[in-house]
C-alpha cells in the first residue's frame, strides 16, 4: 500500500467522525474536520422513521458511513467507481475488478476501519450485462462495529484475484463462488468443487443453468449401479405469466429507496475499466 | 467505421493462465500425460469394466472433442476442469459409478439422426 504521510494524517483527521476514535487532530487542509462532518450531517439527517414495521436507523451512524465511503473512494479514486448506501445504512462500494487485492488489504489494514472479519463471500449473476457476474465480500469490524460490502464484477473468462493470502477464511467462500457461478479466482491455492457432486457437469446457480440440470440419475437393474443420463423432459418448454395485475405493497410506495448514492467529492472517479 | 469494428473484435482482455498458445499447449499436453499415467492406476484402484486401451481410447476422443477450441482463455478453463477430474480420480475421491457415467456413457443410446431411427425412435 503506497500511501503518503499526508493521506495518513488526514485520515486521522477526517475520521474524527467514525465511532470510538476520539482524538481528531485536524491536520486537513482544505476544511476543518468538525465543520465539515456538521455540513454533511445537517442536510443528511432524515426524518425519524415513525411507522411501525419500517426498521429504523440511527442517522448518525448513518452519516459515518457515508462519510467513510467517500473516505475510501478518497484514498482509493483509481479503484472505487461507486459509493452507496443500500437499506438506509448498509454502506456498499463498488469496485474495478483489477483492485480487489488492495481494497481489500486496504479494510483490513487501515488503523481507523479494521474489518478484520471475512462474514462472506456471495455471486451474482445478471446474463444481460457485458460482466454477468457480480462478486460480493461482506467485511465486519469488531474494533468499530460496523459493516461494509464491496462488490465488484467479471464474467465467464475474466479471472479475479484470490484474497486467500489477506483472508484466509476466502478459501471455501471462494470455492463455493467458483462451484456455483464458474468465477475463476487466480492464485487460489485450492480452487475445486464444493457443494456439487464429483460428476457433477455445470454451475448450478448460473441463470442459463436449466432448473432440471443436465444430467438426471437412476437405479440400473441389469447394470446394478447408478447410472446419470441426460435429462429428457417430457414436455415442452412453457412460459408462466405469474406477474398479479394489482400492486402488491402500497403502503411500501414511498418508503426508503433500496440504493442511494453516496456523493463522491471530486466528481467522477477514474475509468479503469 | 472499420477501425471502431476492430476495436469491438479484439478486445484486451486478462489471461486466465496462459499468456500465449505455446503455454496454453504446453499445459493441454501437460494435462494428457498425467491423465495417460493415471489410467493404470485409475483402472486397478476403481476395479473398472473397462480396460486400460479402452480407457486411453476414451482419453484421446475426450481430448479431440475440444481440438477445434482456439480461444486461449477457453483452453485453460477445459484444463483446468480436466485437471479437477484428475484430482478426483487420483485421490480416490470419485466413486466409480462417477467416473463409468462421467466418460463412458454405456446406457445412453446416441441419438437419433437419419430419418428411419428418428422414426422408430417416435420423434419426428
Amino acid at each position: 500500500m503506497a500511501f503518503k504521510a499526508v493521506n495518513l494524517f488526514r485520515a486521522m483527521g477526517r475520521t474524527s467522525a467514525w465511532p470510538v476514535v476520539a482524538a481528531s487532530r485536524s491536520t486537513d487542509r482544505s476544511m476543518p474536520v468538525l465543520a465539515r462532518t456538521l455540513a454533511t450531517e445537517a442536510p443528511e439527517a432524515p426524518q425519524e422513521e415513525t411507522r411501525p414495521t419500517v426498521r429504523k436507523f440511527d442517522p448518525i451512524q448513518r452519516s459515518n458511513l457515508m462519510d467513510y465511503g467517500q473516505y475510501v473512494a478518497e484514498c482509493l479514486p483509481k479503484f472505487v467507481q461507486k459509493v452507496q448506501l443500500t437499506a438506509g445504512d448498509e454502506l456498499e462500494v463498488l469496485i474495478a475488478p483489477e483492485g480487489v487485492l488492495t481494497v481489500m488489504t486496504f479494510l483490513k489494514n487501515h488503523h481507523n476501519a479494521q474489518f478484520t472479519n471475512l462474514v462472506d463471500i456471495a455471486g451474482v449473476d445478471m446474463p444481460t450485462r457485458e460482466f454477468r457476474f457480480e462478486v460480493v465480500y461482506n467485511f465486519l469490524s469488531l474494533r468499530f462495529n460496523s459493516r461494509i460490502r464491496v462488490k465488484t464484477y467479471t464474467d465467464e473468462m475474466t479471472p479475479i484475484e484470490s484474497i486467500c493470502s489477506i483472508f484466509p477464511a476466502a478459501n471455501w467462500y471462494e470455492r463455493e463462488v467458483f462451484d456455483m457461478f464458474g468465477v475463476f479466482f487466480v492464485n487460489h491455492p485450492d480452487l475445486r468443487r464444493i457443494l456439487t457432486d464429483y460428476g457433477f457437469e455445470g454451475h448450478p446457480l448460473r441463470k442459463d443453468f436449466p432448473l432440471s440440470g443436465y444430467l438426471e440419475c437412476r437405479y440400473d437393474d441389469e447394470l446394478a449401479r447408478v447410472v446419470y443420463e441426460p435429462v429428457e423432459l417430457a414436455q415442452e418448454y412453457r412460459k408462466f405469466d405469474l406477474a398479479a395485475p394489482w400492486e402488491q405493497f402500497p403502503n411500501f410506495r414511498e418508503s426508503v429507496p433500496a440504493v442511494e448514492d453516496v456523493p463522491l467529492e471530486k466528481g467522477e472517479p477514474e475509468k479503469t475499466k | 467505421m472499420a477501425a471502431r469494428q476492430t476495436a469491438r473484435i479484439t478486445r484486451e482482455v486478462r489471461p486466465l493462465l496462459s499468456l500465449d498458445n505455446h503455454e496454453a499447449r504446453l499445459r493441454v499436453l501437460g494435462l494428457y500425460r498425467a491423465w495417460f499415467r493415471q489410467i493404470p492406476y485409475m483402472v486397478r484402484q476403481y476395479s473398472l469394466i473397462v480396460d486400460e486401451d479402452m480407457a486411453r481410447a476414451k482419453l484421446r476422443q475426450k481430448f479431440m472433442e475440444h481440438a477445434h477450441v482456439q480461444d486461449i482463455r477457453v483452453i485453460d478453463m477445459l484444463v483446468v476442469k480436466g485437471q479437477q477430474d484428475l484430482k478426483e480420480v487420483a485421490e480416490n475421491w470419485a466413486m466409480p459409478t462417477h467416473i463409468i457415467s462421467k466418460f463412458f456413457k454405456v446406457t445412453v443410446d446416441d441419438r437419433p439422426k437419419d430419418f428411419m431411427s428418428k422414426f422408430l425412435s417416435g420423434q419426428d
